[in-house]
This record gives structure tokens, sequence and C-alpha cells, in this order.
């Protein structure tokens, strides 16, 4: 029998199931955490820039800091509860404090067999207080795990 | 004057007679067939595993010694779980096409196959995730969560090389190699279906697989099959003319 297939298809199908048993993977090495990706600009031009310091927590979690004093940040990662439609961060840029408020719903989105299913969000709105920062734009409304500027903040 | 008669009349004979300076053909009974063919993976992992069903089977019929139309269909059950969700689908699907046989009819003799077989699937399943959570490590702590059962179809092409090969009369056995391209599936892009039934793993536009038939032929008809064509014999002269024809004789 062996005789009678035709060499070019006994090469394919060898190929294919070689690509079929290699191309399996086990474990999960993708992201499953959602964050609004947050850049910086300077109040009144639009030319990004650098905060000499940062701290940022959110609110009701002052013991768990996303960022403590960190030197020379362009971008920060702010994670959304899926718990909820709202969660707030209060952001010190230079020593001078801001509270940021973030609406906006949340659906499942699967990642992975590997990795499972992870929340994404839509975002809705916003309110900021404070006296550091001047006002925020929404740059891409959905936030998921693909790492994409979603607000500017300018400063 | 006389030799150039006989030139033309040994002409004008030659050229009346090259019509008919053939060589003969060679003929082939091949059987045409309606196959059922049975996949036995699917039951067999289930007996072991006791987790996923996966039951697939066809009837085919030969159009010709090359050509057959097939109808496939299944049944699958599938379950999956892990440390931070669950997942359930079940469903049935079909498949229809054709399969074509790449061997000569002098050496697939009627018993045996090895080509490829091009289908478009059907399926229809509905899934559900009882339970899952997000991340452990997440700052504002594990959200948990399910979602409803939902129903989908899914549209898709397959494109299966295989083998096959009589065993004992009229039952033959191989393997099919299955490449799948994902057409459509009514989940959108947030929630694509873990498994497919007939398709595979559908997270992703292109799956494979590994299948393994039990068929029964049943014979229906038999054809002629002209295994080597009349060649037409060009010749030179009168005299080799009537060699070659007594050579193109078969017994």
């Amino acid at each position: 029998m062996r005789k009678y297939i035709p060499r070019i298809l006994h090469i394919i199908m060898s190929s294919l199931i070689l690509g079929i048993v290699s191309c399996t993977p086990q474990s999960c090495f993708e992201d499953t955490t959602s964050f609004v990706n947050a850049t910086f600009y300077k109040a009144g031009s639009n030319t990004a820039t650098i905060a000499d310091s940062i701290t940022v927590f959110g609110i009701g979690k002052e013991s768990y800091k996303l960022y403590n004093k960190a030197l020379k940040v362009s971008v920060i990662q702010l994670p959304l509860d899926a718990s909820s439609e709202t969660c707030g961060f209060v952001m010190k840029i230079n020593n001078l404090t801001d509270t940021l408020k973030l609406t906006y719903s949340s659906y499942p989105h699967l990642i992975s067999k590997e990795c499972g299913v992870a929340f994404f969000f839509t975002l809705e709105s916003y309110s900021i207080s404070g006296t550091a920062v001047d006002t925020i734009l929404f740059r891409n409304k959905n936030i998921t795990t693909f790492h994409e500027e979603n607000i500017r903040i300018f400063y | 004057m006389r030799r150039t008669y006989v030139y033309f009349i040994s002409l004008l004979f030659l050229i009346i007679s090259i019509p008919h300076q053939v060589n003969a053909q060679d003929t082939l009974l091949i059987p045409l067939k309606i196959k059922v063919g049975l996949e036995v993976t699917g039951p067999v992992i289930y007996m072991i595993e006791k987790n996923n069903l996966s039951v697939e089977g066809f009837i085919s019929a030969d159009l010709n010694e090359k050509a057959a139309v097939i109808l496939g269909g299944g049944f699958l059950d599938y379950k999956y779980s892990q440390y931070n969700y669950e997942y359930l689908n079940k469903g049935i699907f079909m498949r229809a096409g054709m399969d074509f046989n790449l061997l000569k009819p002098e050496k697939s003799k009627g018993r045996y196959w090895a080509g490829v077989g091009l289908r478009y699937g059907l399926s229809r399943f509905s899934s559900e995730y009882p339970t899952f959570r997000t991340d452990s490590s997440s700052y504002w702590g594990t959200v948990s969560s399910s979602i409803a059962q939902k129903t989908d179809w899914a549209h898709f092409l397959e494109i299966t090389p295989g083998v096959r090969t009589e065993l004992f009369r009229n039952f033959t056995m191989g393997w099919t190699i299955s490449l799948r391209m994902l057409l459509y599936t009514g989940t959108g892009k947030d929630m694509k279906p873990i498994s497919i039934p007939g398709f595979g793993t559908g997270t992703k536009r292109v799956s494979g697989g590994i299948s393994y038939f039990f068929v029964w032929n049943i014979p229906y008809k038999k054809i002629k099959v002209i295994t080597k064509k009349e060649v037409p014999v060009v010749q030179e002269e009168t005299k080799t003319t009537v060699g070659q024809q007594g050579a193109g004789i078969r017994q």
C-alpha cells in the first residue's frame, strides 16, 4: 500500500501531523488583566511629557499603591474594578494631588483556552478634582489587555 | 511511369490505412461503492477518559473511480475545567463535500484510497460558563461570575488528505488529517467558543485533527475504466505498419 501513496502526499501529511502536535500550547502566557493606559501631556499643548514623580493608589486602598513615588513616568496603568461600574484613583503628580473617578461598563472576554475569561471595559465618563491635572482626553474607550493608549492626562 | 503508379498507389493505401493503425486500449472493471464510515477514536477516548464524547460518521457514494460525494455528521459533548473557569459545550454538526482518489485505477483496484477530501461544515452548539473568576492577583480582588447557556451556529471549510486500505472484503480502515478554516461563528469576538462540534478549537481561525475510520463498503455498480488509451501509431513504411498492428493486439 505504501508504495502506492504519492510521495508528495506523504510529505504533506507528515508535515501536518508535526504542525498539529507542535502547535498545541498548554500554559497561559497572555495578559489577563485589563488596564487603562494613561499617558501624560503638557497642558495647553499636544506634547507628551514625563512626570518627575508619581504616586497612584485606588480610593480606599491607600496601603496598596500602584505607583509609589515612581520617577520619570510617561505611562501609567490603572486597573478597573469588575465588581463595580465606577472606581477612583488618587494621583500625586510632582507632589500635587488629584482624584480621578472613572465610570464604565464591563463585559467578559475569553483570552484563550489556557488563560480563561477576563473582563474588558468600555469607558463612559470621568471626573477629576485637584490642582495638578488640567483635563483628561479619552483616546480609546475600549479597555482591553492589548496595551493601547486609552486616556491622555494634561497637567 | 509504372514505378510512379506503384508508388502513388502505395502512398494511397498508406494514407487510407493510418486511421486504423492503433494500439488497443486496456480496461479494468472497478466497483463503485456506497461507503458507511464510523470514526473510532472519539468513542475510544471517551471510554478511557469518561470526559468528552465525540461521535462521528459519514456516508458516501462513488460517482466514478476518482470522485465520491460524501455527507457526514456527528455529535460532541465537551466539558473543560481548570483553576479559573468551567466550560460546557454540546452540539451537532454535518459536513458535505467530495472525496478524490489520487491513485490510478490499476493501483487502487477499488480497494485502496489515497487522496483528498473537500468539505463544507455546519455546526450548531450550545455553550456556557457555569463559573469563572478573574485573576487572584487583581488589584481590586477576585471577581467570580458565570455566563448563561447560548446557542450558536458555525460554518467552516475542511480539507482532508488521507489513506484507506481494505482490511477484508468490503471493509476498509484508514486515517485522515483534517485541516479546517472557520468561516463564521455567531458568538462574536469576545466569547469565542473554546470548542466547536466538528471543527475543534474555536478560539482560532484554523484547526486540525486526525481521524481514524472503519468503513463498510457496499458495491452497487461496476464500471469499465480505461487504464491505457488507444495510441495512434504513425508508420513510416507499409511493411513496419503490419508488424506494429500485430503487436498491438492484446490477448
